[in-house]
């Protein structure tokens, strides 16, 4: 839930990256942290395994700075995607006012995608969310590899709630703040 | 205007609002001789917060706390408890009580050696009666009520979020490829 607090005149909006394990959750947020001014930026904390895969969760605050007098933050967060962490992702999800569902493009992780898109909808809906009014974001990544699907077959497995859309390469941040803004978006619109 | 959406926006601090919660949380300061003392929400986002002077990384600090309370439910679930409602967390130096606020809230209160636990334990459980008090209030009231986002500054927030989340060297990357 968005918090607004009138008398220290801010608004937090907590927006989660969700999808399969090593769909690039993390790297965009690493993206986002690498070329975002340091003004804007609180530092990006990792909560990981020894092989740097996420554990719990990444987290970045971000400032946009004073609108209107009031401050507007969102924080960003990653939730781990392997399936183990089912319940992890509950907790991580938990008070979220958007997401970015993190696809792999890749031909063979489409199971692992629905899977995981299945899992967020049932997530949503156990937290007293309308998965189709709920302000979600998808991301296509990885779209430079050689078995990435075309972006109309991932829509029509992916995407029949047509949120908007962005295909990536977010190691090289292509596609990272097309999503990143896209999501604020629709966050601040259901203020 | 805009009207706040329930599902999302169903948490409006007012200025009485954040007095009430600040005097509490002074009060309980001056009590116990804690370091810093906070109300957070589950989401990890903070509410409020008073301290005695230096002041830690709050906004890591509410993100790692709520995760923390989050990942010792899930424990209680599995050991079919309802919940943990009180987590202790000691380290050389600094100690750390969390508390759960009505059911969506969380009191921590940050305390060194000077600080007597038993006695934090005891004013803890009656702040966060008043806490979940003036909390629930504030989340009772009804959604006219959270009216507050206008046109014009959702326009704002629109154009300082194209302004802020820009890239602009990706951008010059890709006009160098076209």
């Amino acid at each position: 839930m968005a918090l607004i607090n009138v008398a220290a005149k801010e608004i937090h909006g907590k927006i989660v990256y969700y999808g399969p394990g090593l769909s690039g959750k993390t790297t965009n947020l690493q993206y986002i942290h690498s070329r975002i001014p340091s003004t804007t930026k609180g530092d990006l904390l990792s909560i990981a395994t020894e092989t740097e895969r996420t554990l719990f969760f990444d987290f970045l605050p971000l400032d946009l700075g004073k609108v209107h007098g009031f401050t507007i933050r969102f924080h960003l967060y990653t939730v781990p995607g392997q399936v183990l962490y089912e319940r992890t992702r509950v907790a991580v999800l938990n008070g979220a006012d958007g997401v970015v569902f993190v696809a792999d493009a890749q031909r063979d992780r489409l199971a692992d995608n629905l899977q995981s898109l299945r899992e967020l909808a049932q997530n949503l809906t156990t937290q007293g969310k309308r998965f189709l009014d709920y302000p979600i974001v998808m991301q296509y990544n990885k779209m430079d590899m050689p078995d990435a699907l075309p972006t109309p077959v991932l829509d029509r497995y992916l995407n029949t709630i047509k949120a908007p859309r962005f295909e990536a390469v977010a190691p090289e941040g292509k596609g990272v703040f097309e999503t990143l803004r896209a999501v604020s978006k629709l966050v601040v619109n259901k203020l | 205007m805009y009207e706040f959406d329930p599902d999302l926006s169903n948490l409006r601090v007012t200025e009485e609002d954040t007095a009430q919660i600040s005097a509490c949380l002074q009060r309980l300061l001056a009590d116990t001789g804690a370091s810093y003392t906070m109300v957070v929400d589950r989401s990890g986002q903070i509410l409020a917060y008073e301290s005695d002077g230096l002041r830690p990384e709050m906004t890591h600090l509410g993100a790692l706390l709520a995760a923390t309370y989050a990942s010792t439910q899930e424990i209680a679930r599995i050991l079919n408890e309802d919940s943990f409602r009180t987590l202790l967390q000691e380290g050389l130096r600094e100690k750390i009580i969390t508390e759960t606020v009505a059911n969506h809230w969380l009191l921590v209160i940050i305390f060194d050696q000077q600080a007597h636990l038993g006695l934090i334990k005891v004013l803890a459980k009656r702040t966060t009666s008043i806490l979940g008090n003036v909390l629930e209030v504030a989340q009772s009231r009804p959604v006219s009520e959270n009216s507050g986002f206008s046109r014009r500054m959702l326009q704002a927030t629109t154009d300082t979020i194209d302004l802020v989340f820009s890239d602009d060297e990706a951008k010059d990357r890709d006009e160098e490829n076209d």
